[in-house]
């Protein structure tokens, strides 16, 4: 396509910012709008200790809406850059735009979707037990940090293809950098959807069970660990997209390599992030219940995540495949 | 009313300049190139949407047993066992889709 260099800028700012803000602002607003809901529930039940269950949702709240402060930090980044060299820029520009945008809007949904639950969860927790708020509300920002780990992955990813976008306009190239933010972005999806999941299993069952608190959060950690795996493939697939990109076919053909690798692993990672999530948060909350137990539930929580994980490694595969093996 | 044999000679005159039609396209793409390019794309679809489904079902079922063994520690084995049936028979669709994205990555291609 033949277009002015201002046009390209102009056209990439509008597309990445807009990405990034829409779909990084769903997430963030569901997650909190949940939590705040679970804190209705919670103070109905015990309106004594309204004001500590109040400051804890708005703790949680503060960590969750991280995920939709980054995406516009990104947005308003993409928005005012400038670069040097105004005049040679071209498709490949627009292109890194629209991928930072991708990378850090669909990144940060996960998390601040999944941040929702553990600060509900805390909030419900309270209402059973209030003398046990300090580890409830260290449990649940814990977790949290833990599931806002994918959208800083999208957010290193973001600002790479923003500082490192080349001139010129070549269809291979334009593919890189939107494959590369779409793999890191949706496979980061659903890893937060699942760690938040797992982390609302931990403190849902350290609110029920707050004697077992070290042993559920050991649970957790190694559960979230488990549920990161898809981020990672994302994030190496999208490095190795914008460093080692391989011989890449010419014209179409490259550019149908590195997306159909993009879509594969992105997308390939949603199912297993989640699902892992779903897995360590029900062995989360079997865990505070059984302490006696963990040994046990923690083998049989792994073996089913590992299997849950198989999907997104044939997905790996697929997009290495298509990366260097098809050239 | 036109002879058969005609209608065969048009027919296969048709699929051998189909080609080079394609390829003179105004666009400036082969068309040989397109289809080798929907192939791939085709296997990353194929491999991302269908890895979704397994995914979560298996994460589903892996859950389930873990609150089951939370319940009843002494049916851990059973437990584990049907876990791991219901894993695999859920595991199927992925591995169709798989072996389909292959196919159109090294056969189609």
């Amino acid at each position: 396509m033949e277009l002015e260099p201002h046009t390209w800028l102009i056209l990439g700012k509008f597309a990445g910012a807009g990405i990034a803000l829409g779909m990084g602002g769903i997430g963030a607003a569901i997650g909190m709008g949940n939590a705040a809901g679970m804190a209705n529930t919670a103070i109905m039940r015990q309106p004594k200790v309204q004001r500590e269950m109040l400051r804890t949702m708005l703790i949680g709240q503060a960590v969750g809406e991280g995920a939709a402060v980054f995406a516009l930090v990104i947005g308003l980044f993409i928005i005012v850059v400038s670069p040097a060299n105004l005049e040679l820029i071209g498709g490949n520009y627009f292109a890194a735009l629209l991928g930072a945008g991708l990378s850090i809007g669909f990144g940060t949904f996960g998390s601040g979707l999944g941040c929702g639950w553990p600060a509900g969860n805390a909030c419900a927790g309270f209402a059973r037990n209030p003398a046990r708020s300090p580890k409830l509300t260290q449990s649940m920002i814990i977790g949290q940090a833990v599931a806002q780990s994918p959208s800083i992955f999208a957010l290193v990813v973001s600002l790479i293809l923003i500082l490192t976008a080349k001139n010129g306009t070549d269809l291979p190239t334009m593919g890189i950098y939107i494959s590369a933010g779409l793999a890191m972005g949706v496979s980061a999806l659903g890893s937060g959807i699942g760690s938040g999941k797992t982390a609302g299993g931990a403190v849902d069952g350290i609110g029920r069970w707050p004697l077992s608190y070290g042993v559920t959060l050991r649970t957790m950690l190694i559960g979230q660990a488990v549920c990161e795996t898809p981020a990672i493939f994302g994030m190496l697939v999208a490095f190795i997209m914008v460093i080692a990109p391989g011989d890449l076919n010419p014209g179409i053909l490259g550019f149908a390599q590195v997306f159909g690798a993009a879509i594969a692993v992105g997308f390939g990672g949603i199912g297993p992030g989640i699902g892992s999530g779903l897995t360590a948060a029900q062995g989360c909350a079997a865990t505070a219940a059984r302490p006696d137990k963990d040994a046990l539930i923690l083998r049989t929580m792994l073996i089913g995540q590992a299997v849950s994980q198989s999907t997104a490694i044939y997905a790996l595969i697929i997009a290495l495949a298509l990366l260097y093996v098809v050239g | 009313m036109m002879d058969p044999t005609t209608i065969l000679t048009l027919m296969n005159a048709a699929v051998a300049q189909a080609p080079e039609a394609a390829t003179s396209a105004a666009t400036g793409i082969a068309g040989a190139d397109l289809i080798k390019a929907g192939a791939l794309i085709g296997a990353g679809i194929c491999m991302g949407f269908g890895a979704i489904g397994p995914g979560i079902g298996e994460g589903f079922a892996a859950g389930k047993a873990c609150e089951a063994i939370g319940r009843s520690p002494q049916e851990a084995g059973l437990l584990t066992r049907t876990m791991l049936i219901g894993q695999a028979v859920s595991e199927s669709t992925g591995i169709y889709s798989l072996v389909i994205a292959l196919l159109m990555l090294f056969v189609i291609g």
